[in-house]
């Protein structure tokens, strides 16, 4: 549908965060359609609307509470390596696009999808940069809960130590993904199988395999819709078990200190 | 001028993404206080507002790399973080317990002693051109964005409130933020808007 008024009163109630209701299919469906100057109005008016914070006073925070907020970061595990970054952001970019692409019965985007996902088996900085910008403007479309999205990093454990990953996840969307690298190849009667801790409890999120290079992009079709605490990968047999058995080779560090 | 060119904050978190807790320390030294300030405003000075500052500074930490700087400034997204967990909070309480709203008159001048946290905070600049674009605009939509902004008020509940047909609502809010972001677009960061 052609750009209208109405189309700008929605934009304007989304970047306020309004609940919509049914008229958030409506906006959505707009933006998919693809209305360029929605998609700009949007990330607009988020900024302006920030304009009102100005009005608040700032209050100086307790000492404790810097203490507190700093103290309970959790534990980098993955020592951070110099070019890395540029990969992990394609690879940022094409997760949350997955993330947020889950459950729309669009052909299009099925098919950016797949594309996407034959890029999987040679992930890591060969994401085409037609890419990066599809993943980027489908971002602004679509991502209209972009702040919500959380990510933790996994680090290698037990017999596979240099493996990587890092967890993106939306606990609006109640959707997950799995970016990972440097993973062993696995006997064929075994998978990886990703968990979710859920009050100190390990909750399957599905199976997954890793491509010929060791690298997986995962995006998990049952993630709890609890807050998620941790995350870890174990080595299953194929199909997954209700409960790990097999060793840990990533895990991520527990998200409260 | 582009104030954002000279943004810190862009450094800060790329050394965020790559773990360095100092550089979240020094970000949270930078913004904390505006940040609380705008949490108790909408939660008022609860232990809540306390927690939704923890909530965002943990979520910097973990997904600085989703931080997309063509949406806007390192400032906006922690803004925007503060805003959206507040107004949760806010929504998830009974509606009896919220503050009201206060508009810019009705706030006290500056308390005394705050002004070294007002220092510290480097957009003084940026928070000027906002003020400014906030005054500017006519009471009945500045009156109605402020209800949206920090009581979380949807066009129907801004409607029965101030007691306005639901379409002029509609109206005011979107003309409102057309005004601000034509005001301060000049000043949004990005390859796309902006000088």
């Amino acid at each position: 549908m052609a750009h209208s008024e109405r189309h700008e009163e929605l934009v304007a109630a989304v970047a306020l965060g309004m609940p919509l209701g049914a008229e958030r299919a409506e906006i959505e469906q707009h933006l998919r359609d693809g209305c360029p100057l929605c998609e700009e109005l949007l990330v607009d008016f988020r900024q302006a609307a920030s304009a009102f914070a100005a009005e608040t006073r700032a209050v100086a925070p307790p000492a404790a509470l810097r203490e507190r907020i700093l103290g309970s970061l959790p534990p980098a595990r993955v020592p951070a390596r110099r070019g890395d970054f540029a990969a992990w952001r394609v690879l940022a970019a094409a997760a949350v696009l997955l993330l947020f692409a889950v459950g729309l019965d669009d052909a299009r985007l099925r098919r950016q999808r797949e594309d996407l996902r034959s890029q999987s088996a040679d992930l890591a900085g060969r994401l085409a940069s037609t890419q990066i910008e599809l993943a980027q403007r489908e971002l602004r479309a679509r991502v209209l809960e972009s702040e919500d999205v959380q990510m933790l990093i996994l680090g290698g454990h037990g017999p596979q130590p240099d493996a990587q990953g890092r967890v993106f996840w939306s606990p609006r969307a109640k959707r997950g993904v799995l970016v990972a690298a440097n993973l062993a190849p696995l006997p064929t009667d075994r998978q990886y199988q990703l968990w979710v801790f859920l009050a100190g409890k390990p909750v399957d999120a599905g199976v997954f395999d890793a491509d010929p290079a060791g690298k997986a992009l995962f995006e998990s079709k049952n993630f709890p819709e609890a807050n998620a605490q941790n995350f870890a990968v174990t080595v299953e047999p194929r199909g997954g078990v209700p409960a790990p058995t097999g060793p840990i080779v990533l895990v991520g560090a527990p998200s409260q200190g | 001028m582009n104030l954002r060119r000279l943004d810190p904050d862009r450094a800060l978190m790329a050394r965020v993404e790559a773990r360095d807790a100092d550089a979240l320390a020094a970000l949270y030294d930078r913004h904390a206080g505006r940040l609380l300030g705008l949490a108790q405003r909408i939660l008022g000075e609860t232990g809540e507002a306390e927690e939704v500052l923890q909530e965002v500074f943990l979520f910097a930490w973990r997904a600085a790399a989703s931080f997309d700087p063509t949406r806007g400034s390192v400032a906006t997204w922690l803004l925007i973080s503060t805003r959206s967990r507040s107004i949760d909070r806010l929504r998830a309480r009974r509606p009896a317990s919220r503050p009201e709203v206060r508009s810019l008159e009705e706030l006290p001048e500056g308390p005394p002693g705050l002004q070294d946290v007002e220092g510290a905070t480097v957009d003084r600049e940026w928070e000027r051109l906002c003020r400014n674009a906030v005054g500017e605009l006519p009471e009945e939509q500045r009156r109605a964005l402020e209800l949206a902004y920090f009581e979380g008020l949807t066009h129907q509940e801004i409607a029965a409130k101030t007691a306005t047909p639901l379409g002029t609502v509609k109206t005011r809010v979107r003309l409102g933020l057309m005004k601000l972001r034509d005001r301060l677009r000049p000043y949004f960061e990005s390859g796309s808007h902006g000088p």
